[in-house]
């Protein structure tokens, strides 16, 4: 006699499997998100208004030339985080990891802060050579790391030579940006802190259009992991046995995360807890399987980020707070609690 | 069937090369003191570390030369606990590895009396119950990957599969693997650290010293009370008229 066994999680039997009733739901609450995104803001615009052209010249401008790139950049950079959240998570197969440890965010910083301190021009190319200088430092520290874990190969010593090499980048990268501070000038400062707490206030179609193609290319590879990612949970001898090339997916893995996530800090900063907290919350929603888990992260870290961005546009308008700053003073505290609860139930 | 040919490693862990041959049906006990090189020759036949000196073949083939993912169709590993970071269901993680139908599943986790925790999170186990969860999971990927052609069942490698369980759970589990074995011609190789345990349901035992295989054979001639108190420095007690006549191997007091 043989007992039934209800299926596993992600592989319901239902006509409209979980997954598909998880990500529809997403996406409509992303879609109703970026929705009012788009019709709230210091200059409020009615989408009808602008599709019967009764809007003036200057709202029609204003939408769009600087509000939707805005949400645009919201949803893939808020992808990005939450989605190569989830993949380091499911690499390290530890749940507090995020893309910060490779110390990703933290060489772009320091790049960054070195051009608006030593090359600072005017105008539109102190921009841009704060994007290229932003992708640089996160692409060099990519090459550090990615070289480190070519020649560790295989074996659980790689990924705890990945986690010491990105505590040393953050750390040396720390105290650059300290220097750089001191001996920066006071405008300077001030534009290096306001880079440093995030926020997508630089979204322009012409810096948007490179994250609109970059980014998704990085998120496909990602996603194209899931079920290796899976795999790896086993411990990487047994995923061996069970057909896993080991190396190959980590290699994958760190170069999407280091072109997605270096594109993200270069343009908007650092966003704070969006990658360790998207994936945190849905892991116990969702459970752990990847197939599901990376998909819906990254919707969930695009809308949570439109959201705070759209509070950052409006709670203070026509000021705006740094959307990094928002998140990380309403992440914190929240993911402190998740901890709590967790110690408790242990 | 895997076949050694002089096949070893050179670095530390070295392993001294030997031959040898694991044929599907039999179930073959690996056993030697600790640091005696028996997971690493676990791993060597496995696939994971290949071997530096000789040649593995496994069904004919050099088993360097299998794609990884066709190779897991062919032999599965249950390793040593490691820890799992999230929690996840039990069926989910017996499916981990492969696409199984669910009246496997099902029949897997009655095997190994685990349906009662289907679907508890695998966090919430104990050791042994977590122990037979992967043991499951390792047979799952062997029987549902297996390819409608394959002569035997294939490989299934396990290091001490029973060090967390208690004796009902090691005989119910000693049992199943002989069933496999004989019901799916599968070849089970099983790492273990109970010599009476291995005596008992091993067809053969190869025995590990100091990175070597020092004996190979029937499990009532490779286990001798000299050979064995010897290689462990221990101080044994040999007791005859064993289960089926087979002596038994006890600490002395």
């Amino acid at each position: 006699m043989i007992p039934s066994v209800s299926y596993p999680r992600y592989r319901s039997v239902l006509p409209l499997s979980r997954s598909t009733r998880v990500l529809s739901g997403l996406t409509l609450a992303l879609l109703i998100a970026l929705g009012w995104g788009a019709t709230t803001g210091a200059l409020g615009v009615s989408p009808w208004a602008l599709l019967s052209g009764e809007a003036n010249a200057l709202s029609v401008q204003v939408w769009w030339q600087l509000r939707l790139p805005r949400l645009l950049l919201g949803v893939v950079v808020g992808a990005m985080l939450a989605g190569s959240g989830a993949a380091m998570q499911g690499l390290f197969r530890n749940p507090l990891a995020d893309p910060t440890l490779l110390g990703l965010a933290s060489g772009a910083g320091l790049f960054v802060a070195l051009w608006i301190v030593l090359f600072q021009g005017s105008g539109a190319a102190s921009l841009y050579g704060q994007f290229a200088a932003g992708f640089l430092g996160a692409l060099s520290v990519c090459v550090i790391v990615f070289g480190l874990a070519k020649r560790q190969g295989g074996g659980s010593a790689a990924v705890m030579t990945l986690l010491l090499a990105g505590l040393a980048i953050n750390t040396l990268a720390g105290a650059g940006g300290g220097l750089l501070a001191f001996i920066a000038s006071d405008e300077q400062l001030r534009q290096l802190s306001l880079w440093g707490m995030g926020s997508l206030t630089n979204s322009l179609w012409s810096t948007t259009a490179l994250a609109l193609v970059l980014i998704p290319l990085a998120l496909w590879m990602l996603l194209r992991s899931a079920s290796e990612l899976d795999l790896l949970q086993l411990g990487e001898t047994t995923a061996h046995a069970a057909g896993l090339d080991a190396p190959r997916l980590k290699r994958r893995i760190v170069v999407a995360t280091s072109l997605g996530v270096g594109l993200c800090v270069a343009l908007t900063g650092v966003i704070g807890f969006l990658g360790l907290l998207v994936p945190h919350c849905l892991r116990l929603w969702l459970g752990p399987g990847h197939r599901l888990l990376l998909p819906a992260s990254m919707l969930g870290g695009a809308l949570l980020l439109v959201v705070a961005d759209t509070l950052a546009r409006t709670l203070g308008a026509p000021a705006e707070i740094p959307v990094g700053l928002l998140t990380s003073l309403l992440g914190g505290p929240y993911f402190l609690y998740l901890l709590m609860r967790r110690s408790r139930s242990c | 069937m895997l076949t050694l040919h002089q096949a070893g490693l050179l670095n530390t862990p070295a392993l001294a090369p030997f031959d040898g041959t694991i044929r599907p049906g039999e179930l073959l006990s690996i056993v030697g003191p600790n640091g005696a090189g028996k997971s690493t020759l676990l791993s060597m036949l496995s696939g994971f570390r290949p071997s530096e000196q000789g040649e593995l073949h496994l069904d004919g083939k050099p088993l360097r030369e299998w794609p990884i993912t066709e190779l897991a169709s062919r032999r599965a590993l249950v390793a040593q606990q490691e820890p799992l970071g999230f929690d996840w269901q039990v069926t989910e993680l017996v499916c981990l590895g492969s696409n199984p139908e669910q009246a496997l599943v099902a029949e897997l986790l009655d095997d190994l009396d685990l349906s009662h925790l289907a679907n508890r999170s695998v966090l919430s186990l104990s050791g042994g119950e977590r122990q037979r969860v992967m043991v499951a999971r390792g047979a799952c990927q062997l029987l549902s990957r297996r390819s409608p052609t394959a002569r035997d069942g294939g490989l299934l490698l396990l290091d001490e599969p029973t060090s967390a369980l208690d004796i009902g759970q090691q005989q119910r589990l000693m049992r199943q693997l002989r069933t496999w074995a004989v019901q799916h011609r599968m070849a089970v190789v099983c790492v273990l650290h109970d010599l009476n345990l291995a005596g008992t349901y091993a067809d053969r035992v190869w025995l590990m010293h100091q990175g070597q295989r020092i004996d190979h054979g029937l499990p009532h001639l490779v286990l001798n009370p000299s050979t064995i108190a010897d290689i462990y420095s221990a101080e044994l007690q040999h007791i005859e008229g064993g289960p089926q006549g087979k002596p038994l191997l006890a600490l002395a007091p």
